[in-house]
């Protein structure tokens, strides 16, 4: 099967399995579509297309709450199947609502906020150590920077030299209970990461060229300084009444909602 | 203790080159040899305990295998949580070593002694926990904590109260150790940690008890222990570790049940260390000083 990464399928599989599953965490899901679908099609690398290579690049979704947007690479990576995805939440399956090392292609189990981010600098770490060319590319989102752990994260990767880890900051500007404004002012998140010592960009994460682009120029120094993106993205993407709407955090599909969601995506 | 620990450390390093030595900016002098002989394989993450023990997560997932050292107020109380998810709930292998456990930092107050790391520890899968007693018990802990195919634990308490055995065990890996054994016992102590030597001390001037090790504290040796139990008249558990979930309840979780005995539970009761003082001075305090352990005994 040819591997396009195209966002709306990917979209349409995310609404799948929030429907059948009856589960929450759409619009968490929808804000990164386009940074792993830009990912999984031109840069990571995975020999044998196999998830267990030692040799591969690292993807590491440290908001494991946006987990059903990497099943749906994973089922377009063929590491998942059509049963996986129809029997999501179901009793006794493997596919949980946050991401889970277990399931392969996850490379940490990243429910609880602040954790992927340090884990995924230890990756890239082992691997400058070994002087592997394998990148390692963390996702976290605006909400869970308020962990301090992200900042000993950063500052061990700024002191290590680690210019082969890319962060990228999915700054969709909302969080569970309010936006990020209201609940924990985060002001500049470039500026904070340039503070730390990273090489950052700020740009559409919405913008499939220019998360490639991005990417191309960030993996390509090899300047002894981690990476930073700063995606500004949209929480809920691609369906007009998920969109900044942050009750698409909690919400679950119904049979009218679900329908409505892939009439949209459908015309687009 | 600390200078089996360091060479322990050094001659894990030497053997395995992809061991790796995680400090949170503790450890002095402690690892002047360390970083003396393996130079590469020191890594201090400084003061960011929570980010240490993901990187060694990291570090285990690429292939190396990481010994991660701090205080155990803070390895592992503080990064309890990434101790469970980053590295147990992935059964991954990273050895974590908790030293001044218990109240040896008498001093300095409650922030910096770790009298529930056991009971914070034992609940977690995928994990052994270890507490030797002396330098020998420290070696065969090390020794056993790496040959593990899991992550470990080991807790090093008050390190200078000299040895209880005059060799390196041998037994196997739940082993419970005979430290003085008599015949016919009916008072049986079992210890761990700092307070075999203490255990050792009071049994030495009676005729009637035994005092065994138990330096494997999870996975338990419950068949030896049960063996042990079964015909005392009475039993007790030292340990420098609250009452509630260290070794006196692993005990009391295999003879609840099963044994018709008195048991008594001796550790720190259910309370801080509201004062300042030296070492001796809140072991007393707490009711685990010698006289005041000689004292429980007679009664």
């Amino acid at each position: 099967m040819t591997q396009v990464f195209d966002a709306k399928n990917l979209r349409k599989t995310v609404l799948d399995m929030a429907f059948s599953g009856a589960t929450v965490h759409i619009g968490c899901a929808f804000s990164i579509i386009e940074i792993l679908a830009v990912l999984y099609r031109n840069h990571l690398r995975f020999h044998d297309d196999t998830p267990a290579d030692p040799n591969r690049d690292y993807i590491v979704l440290s908001k494991g709450h946006g987990v059903m947007a990497q099943y749906a690479c994973l089922h377009e990576k063929g590491w998942l199947s059509s049963e996986d995805i129809k029997n999501y939440f179901k009793n006794g399956t493997q596919l949980k609502g946050l991401a889970d090392a277990h399931v392969p292609g996850v490379e940490v189990t990243s429910g609880s906020l602040g954790h992927g981010f340090s884990v995924g600098v230890g990756m890239a770490y082992g691997a400058q150590r070994r002087e592997t060319n394998q990148m390692c590319y963390v996702i976290v989102g605006d909400g869970e920077i308020n962990e301090g752990s992200i900042w000993e994260a950063a500052l061990f990767a700024s002191h290590f030299k680690l210019d082969n880890l890319i962060v990228v900051v999915d700054e969709n500007g909302f969080q569970a209970m309010g936006s990020t404004e209201e609940v924990l002012k985060l002001g500049n998140i470039m500026e904070k990461f340039i503070a730390f010592g990273f090489e950052s960009i700020q740009l559409d994460g919405h913008n499939e060229s220019q998360i490639n682009d991005a990417i191309h120029q960030l993996k390509s120094k090899k300047n002894g300084k981690p990476k930073a993106i700063i995606a500004k993205t949209v929480k809920g993407k691609g369906i007009s009444f998920m969109e900044n709407n942050n009750i698409w955090h909690y919400t679950r599909l119904s049979s009218e909602t679900y329908a409505a969601a892939m009439a949209e995506l459908e015309e687009k | 203790m600390r200078a089996a620990f360091s060479e322990a450390l050094v001659t894990a390093a030497k053997a395995n080159p992809n061991v790796l030595l995680l400090t949170g900016d503790h450890g002095y002098a402690l690892f002047d040899a360390f970083r003396k002989e393996c130079p590469e394989q020191y890594v201090n993450c400084g003061i960011a305990e929570q980010n240490m023990v993901g990187v060694a997560a990291g570090l285990a997932k690429a292939g190396f295998l990481p010994i991660v050292y701090g205080l155990s107020a803070f390895v592992p109380m503080r990064v309890l949580e990434q101790i469970k998810i980053d590295v147990c709930y992935e059964s991954l292998k990273v050895i974590f070593i908790g030293d001044g456990a218990g109240v040896v930092y008498s001093h300095l107050g409650s922030s910096h002694q770790c009298v529930e790391d056991i009971a914070a520890l034992r609940a977690i899968p995928n994990l052994a926990i270890y507490s030797p007693a002396d330098r020998h018990e420290l070696a065969y802990t090390m020794q056993t904590a790496m040959a593990s195919s899991q992550a470990g634990y080991l807790r090093m308490g008050k390190a200078d109260l000299g040895d209880v055995h005059s060799t390196m065990p041998d037994s196997d890996i739940q082993a419970i150790l005979p430290i003085l054994v008599r015949d016919n016992a009916r008072t049986l102590i079992l210890a761990t940690g700092a307070m075999v030597s203490s255990a050792l001390k009071l049994a030495s001037q009676r005729r009637d008890v035994d005092v065994y090790s138990v330096p494997c504290i999870k996975p338990i040796a419950k068949d030896h222990i049960y063996e042990l139990c079964k015909d005392r008249d009475n039993i007790l558990s030292f340990e420098e570790h609250s009452i509630y979930g260290g070794l006196g309840s692993c005990i009391s979780e295999i003879i609840a049940g099963n044994i018709i005995c008195n048991f008594k539970i001796i550790g720190i009761n259910d309370k801080f260390s509201k004062y300042c003082g030296d070492y001796h001075y809140l072991m007393d305090y707490h009711e685990l000083s010698h006289q005041k352990l000689e004292a429980l005994l007679n009664n």
